[in-house]
């Protein structure tokens, strides 16, 4: 339900940031010097760990908190002045829920009648909504009433009732399985060939690896690495991702004997259930894992080789920024 | 034709709060209060009195008791809106603030105007004939327009200030007995009374709305009523003043 911007020409940047800061304290910054431009029908990705910085970026965008320092511009207003008018042609997604004490289908006609949608036109979209996104047969629930999937779907479904220039989306698959986690992709996905243009926070790599035209890995507050999905896969081209898992008894040693061991073309990134080896060279890494494993009398669990992914990427940036 | 901001926003108040627990708060408690305490009292009634006579001077004390009811109604809101992410989602569309906050004191004046015009059919039913006159009628109205916006501004200063729901729950509740029995809604302000309560009363807001309606009710408006209005205005433009401070200073915590 994306509509014809007047002001935006096709491919003009509808999102302008440039040096941005944010402090909640005054003191700690949850942003740090963030830039990036976002054009008109483009699928852009906010990739980062919990606390990263994405949702105070997306409340900074949609004009919930003024930013400590820097310059925004949103479909060529500025936030601070044109707030009402900015938020007249955006459509936002929470991370948390939202709901009015009342049915789904309530929801869908409070919602449509809040942003000014005429009611035949209403009924119409709530129609077409309900039908598009599975909800049928729960209109008459109370949406409070719903299970987590649905009402992410109830989420997403009620912020297209109005008219939007660019959907914000800020985490919208959390708690969804994976069938209906596709299923919402695509539904934004057919939105986007309409001409909207998407803003998607996720720390789920695979659904920006879906979905994102270009993609920010942002992270401590500052965006790490930005390029499209396809550059930043190249970049780590002809490099592969070993996953290793070894008996917890000797992780503590194996893992630390393999840091030291591993040469400058390989680097090592350990995780909660094992370690990735990202590595120029993998046969030779792989066979060094093996020696370490059995210099260290450690048994080794699990050991593959992976496809080049956008994890690889995200992995790389932030172990990189962290080191 | 497109509505304002401002009437979406209570068109949308008055559809998710006109629920059975909202209308119970609203019309229950206080058409308790007018049944039990206008009967039960009869028996201090003294001789040449009569229940109904009780009745027509709690009838108006209850009207105006309605203006804490619908404040309660609107701090209410703002909470469930805050705890249940719609006031973010409201903020994130193409409404201000402030159009948000005036929606909800708008919604607060017409539960007061509806609570007290049921409570004047239930005294009705009760007592058998009420006569008011067109300028006791504009009065009352006025009363309970300011008393409501009054209670309103007290309640949504308290959501604003108090992050805790068991906090809010506990102070609300102390807030409303003590506004409610510290006030003339049930007895007159008597001499006999200790110095303190008689200072409580004299502060108490509800006191002035239910003096007002009161005299509005009965036809016996003076120019005391003039003073108490007056004061009545000047309290809630100081308590609709911070409630709309500490509101807009609120940052907009969500989770």
């Amino acid at each position: 339900m994306a509509s014809a911007s007047q002001a935006a020409t096709p491919r003009e940047a509808v999102i302008h940031v440039e040096g941005l800061k944010h402090s909640y304290d005054g003191k700690n910054y949850a942003l740090k010097d963030v830039s990036f431009e976002v054009k008109k029908g483009e699928v852009f990705g906010l990739l980062g760990k919990n606390g990263a910085g994405k949702s105070t970026l997306i409340k900074i965008l949609t004009t919930l908190i003024r930013p400590s320092e820097g310059s925004v511009t949103i479909l060529g207003m500025d936030p601070s002045k044109d707030g009402p008018k900015i938020r007249k042609r955006i459509g936002v997604v929470q991370q948390d829920e939202s709901f009015d004490f009342t049915t789904v289908q309530g929801n869908f006609d409070l919602y449509g009648m809040l942003w000014s949608v005429p009611s035949q036109e209403r009924t119409k979209r709530r129609e077409e909504l309900l039908r598009k996104f599975g909800l049928e047969d729960i209109r008459k629930k109370r949406a409070f009433d719903l299970s987590g999937g649905q009402k992410r779907r109830v989420q997403v479904a009620r912020e297209m009732m109005h008219d939007v220039d660019i959907l914000f989306l800020d985490e919208p698959t959390v708690g969804l399985d994976v069938i209906m986690r596709r299923q919402l992709l695509d539904f934004i996905r057919e939105d986007v060939r309409n001409g909207l243009t998407v803003v998607f926070t996720t720390h789920n790599l695979e659904e920006a690896d879906y979905l994102c035209d270009r993609v920010a890995v942002i992270d401590v507050g500052k965006i790490l690495v930005l390029d499209t999905v396809g550059n930043l896969k190249n970049l780590y081209k002809g490099k592969k991702t070993i996953e290793v898992r070894v008996e917890d008894s000797g992780a503590d040693r194996f893992y630390g004997a393999l840091g030291h061991s591993l040469g400058s073309n390989a680097t090592l990134n350990q995780g909660t259930e094992g370690a990735y080896v990202l590595s120029d060279n993998p046969k030779e890494t792989l066979a060094l894992i093996l020696s370490v494993a059995r210099e260290t009398g450690v048994q080794i669990e699990w050991l593959s080789v992976r496809k080049d992914t956008l994890e690889d990427v995200f992995i790389d940036s932030v172990s990189r920024e962290g080191s | 034709m497109e509505l304002p901001n401002l009437f979406k926003l209570v068109y949308r108040n008055i559809k998710v709060n006109t629920d059975y627990g909202t209308l119970i708060i609203l019309i229950g408690l206080p058409a308790l209060y007018l049944v039990f305490f206008g009967f039960g009292f009869q028996s201090f009634i003294p001789a040449g009195g009569s229940a109904s006579s009780y009745l027509s001077f709690l009838t108006p004390g209850i009207m105006a008791f309605q203006t804490v009811m619908a404040g309660t109604v609107g701090g209410s809101m703002l909470w469930a809106d805050r705890r249940w992410g719609m006031l973010a989602q409201l903020l994130v569309g193409p409404f201000t603030r402030l159009q948000y906050l005036l929606g909800i004191m708008l919604t607060s004046v017409m539960f007061g105007l509806a609570g007290a015009a049921v409570m004047l059919f239930g005294a009705y039913l009760l007592i058998g004939t009420i006569s008011i006159g067109p300028i006791g009628a504009l009065t009352i109205v006025a009363a309970i327009l300011v008393g409501s916006i009054f209670f309103g501004s007290l309640m949504l200063l308290l959501s604003a200030l108090v992050k805790s729901n068991n906090a809010y729950n506990s102070v609300q509740v102390l807030i409303i007995f003590v506004v409610n029995f510290a006030s003339t809604v049930f007895y007159p302000l008597s001499p006999r009374l200790p110095i303190v309560l008689q200072a409580l009363f004299r502060v108490n807001p509800l006191t002035y709305v239910a003096n007002v309606v009161r005299d509005g009710y009965s036809g016996a408006l003076a120019i005391g009523d003039v003073y108490q209005m007056a004061g009545l205005i000047v309290a809630t433009g100081v308590f609709l003043f911070l409630s709309v401070r500490s509101y807009m200073r609120s940052g907009v915590s969500f989770s």
